[in-house]
């Protein structure tokens, strides 16, 4: 579940990232017209809302924040090292982590 | 005030930043590698790890005690997870100070082969910098009050948090990208470097702010512990000799009250004594806050004599700040996260300190050395000793405890000696090798040291890759592949230092070389 909370995390930021001009011409070309910034923002801020769910249910009331503090510090480094040397492979990590952390919390069930 | 609010908070950024620096990165980094204290330790005495329960263990540790120090007191460190050894901590009547070490699980007698001090060395220095604990506890508490000016200076100075989040460009001019690197790595951990600068100030507060104590209780701190932790006085030894209860029935009775916190530590005081009395501390429990609970036993009948603790907010939120800060977490997981987080805030000092460097290096490239001043040069010099340096005497720790003999004189002093003298060399030659030259050689010789690890496990122990992983003893294999991790690291930073000198020896006329600093 730990991955899931990684993987609900890193495609929030991302998409995130690609609701600012740099970001996004950088990994879709040209500047997101109005609409898609701000749909990108919310789903990108729903994920990252998503993610804390894993981490309660893994830690607890009590220590959960504190693991979803460190899961959007990892999951956010990460974005920015693979943007600047990896950037297809930033992008094609999105959908990739949230499909393996499902498989794995549904195999563990 | 004739400069804006913005430019006197980026002075006292740069300031405050860069003269407690160095020893902040050593604070840092050290601490980081505290996370695994007791990994550390049991990986350089993995035949010493033991799965006993604690009843037994416990039992063990006694009866060793009894043998050595029939005086007591005592102190035993039960097996755990991530600290699989039983420590033993005791006080003889002939020498005055306290004396620690471990319980072999096969023979029951205090180890002598592979002395050392483990992971308790970087613990202690990450707090102490291996000076007097009065001296050092005071300079770590002004450079962690440095920290916390230069978080927040360094928060106010950055005026694009949010329109810069994901910025991060290596391959422009050197400024650009180191000042790229220190800013993401710094927002990006930012509620990681607050809580632990913070939290890690709240652990000394007793000894940076001790006024409230001394007003409020008139000096007496004894009391002010036994109300806030419920810690009853010292027994006095009634002078009559009485046998000390089997310790394993009381084990077993903490372990029914505390199923899932479990026994942390033991203390026993006048073992053998009529009033002899056995304190059973509790583990760490899956709430946030450290509980300091206690049972305390008498060591001659077993019999319960109090169960302390205090539940009070005050004491509920000290205990929450001390677990953050400790990171004593039993999910392997979530004390690599905060690692990661600590190797996150190592870097980004390390990264502050390169910046300041590569802001005042002489724009053109001819009128380098003469225009270098002496600040600068020494900037620099303490630079590569240290972020490079650093690393190097620490592997260097873990080469002089495989190689030293296991049996010999002052064992864990030697490879206390062999780590500051690494470290000085480290300076020695950041001195004489000005430059990505120099960077590159300290880089290459860390790689050398930490792919040069698992290697050294393989022909000095039992306990090497080939046998750990497919075995599953992930301790021992997580430190290795660690290892090998930093390892590689450090060679892809030599070799990215290495083409880097070059090009820039290459661009230079042949008379300037030693002005690129090359």
């Amino acid at each position: 579940m730990a991955v899931l909370a990684l993987g609900l995390a890193y495609p929030g930021f991302l998409l995130l990232s690609l609701a600012m001009d740099r970001h996004h011409r950088e990994l879709l070309g040209g500047a997101p017209p109005r609409p898609r910034r701000l749909a990108l923002r919310l789903t990108g801020a729903a994920l990252l809302g998503l993610s804390t769910l894993p981490c309660f249910a893994l830690w607890g009331w009590s220590i959960g924040p504190v693991a979803w503090c460190g899961v959007l510090t990892v999951a956010a480094l990460g974005l920015v090292a693979l943007l600047a040397f990896a950037p297809r492979a930033a992008v094609l990590l999105a959908p990739l982590l949230p499909v393996l952390g499902l498989s794995a919390w549904i195999g563990l069930e | 005030m004739k400069q804006g609010f913005r430019q006197c908070m980026a002075w006292l950024h740069t300031w405050a930043g860069l003269i407690p620096g160095w020893i902040l990165f050593a604070v840092f980094l050290t601490g980081t590698a505290a996370y695994y204290r007791g990994e550390t330790t049991a990986w350089m005495r993995p035949e010493l790890r033991t799965a006993l329960p604690a009843p037994d263990a416990a039992t063990l540790a006694v009866q060793e005690l009894q043998r050595i120090a029939p005086d007591g007191p005592w102190f035993i460190g039960l097996p755990t997870d991530s600290d699989p050894l039983i420590r033993v901590f005791w006080r003889s009547r002939e020498q005055r100070r306290f004396r620690d070490g471990v319980i072999d699980p096969v023979s029951g007698r205090l180890a002598e082969a592979g002395e050392t001090r483990g992971g308790e060395f970087f613990y202690r220095f990450h707090f102490e910098l291996h000076m007097p604990p009065i001296w050092g506890r005071w300079v770590v508490g002004a450079c962690a009050m440095a920290m916390l000016v230069a978080i927040l200076s360094g928060v106010i100075t950055h005026r694009r948090i949010f329109a810069d989040f994901f910025t991060f460009r290596p391959g422009k001019a050197a400024g650009r990208s180191w000042l790229d690197a220190h800013n993401a790595l710094a927002v990006l951990a930012l509620p990681y470097h607050l809580m632990i600068t913070y939290t890690g100030l709240v652990t000394l507060m007793f000894m940076y702010m001790p006024w409230g104590i001394q007003v409020a209780y008139q000096g007496n701190s004894q009391a002010y512990f036994a109300d806030t932790l419920g810690i009853p006085p010292p027994v006095r030894p009634a002078g009559q000799a009485a046998p000390l209860t089997d310790i394993a029935p009381l084990v077993a009775e903490a372990l029914r009250r505390w199923p899932e916190a479990g026994v942390r530590r033991i203390s026993v005081q006048s073992p053998g004594d009529a009033n002899a009395r056995i304190s059973l501390g509790r583990g760490d429990g899956p709430e946030l806050p450290i509980k300091r609970q206690e049972l305390v036993f008498s060591g001659t009948t077993g019999e319960l004599r109090a169960a302390t603790g205090n539940e009070a907010p005050a004491v509920q939120t000290a205990g929450a700040m001390y677990r953050l800060h400790f990171a004593r977490f039993e999910s392997h997981l979530l004390r690599f996260l905060f690692f990661l987080s600590g190797l996150a805030g190592t870097a980004m000092v390390g990264t502050g300190l390169v910046l300041w460097a590569a802001k005042r290096v002489p724009k053109r490239a001819g009128q380098g050395a003469a225009r270098r001043g002496f600040g600068l040069r020494l900037v620099e010099t303490l630079n590569l000793g240290t972020v490079f340096g650093l690393p190097v005497a620490m592997l260097g720790f873990f080469w002089a405890d495989r190689l030293l003999p296991r049996v010999m004189e002052a064992r864990s002093d030697w490879e206390i000696r062999i780590f500051f003298g690494l470290w000085l060399l480290a300076y020695l030659h950041a001195a004489l090798r000005p430059g990505r030259r120099g960077w590159a050689e300290q880089a290459g010789f860390a790689a050398l040291l930490g792919l040069g690890l698992p290697l050294l496990t393989a022909l000095t122990t039992r306990y090497h890759l080939g046998v750990t992983l497919p075995a599953g003893d992930w301790l021992m294999a997580g430190m290795d592949l660690g290892f090998l991790g930093f390892g590689l690291a450090f060679a892809l930073a030599a070799r990215k230092l290495w083409r880097e000198s070059r090009r820039a020896a290459a661009a230079a006329p042949l008379g300037r070389l030693r002005a690129e600093g090359a």
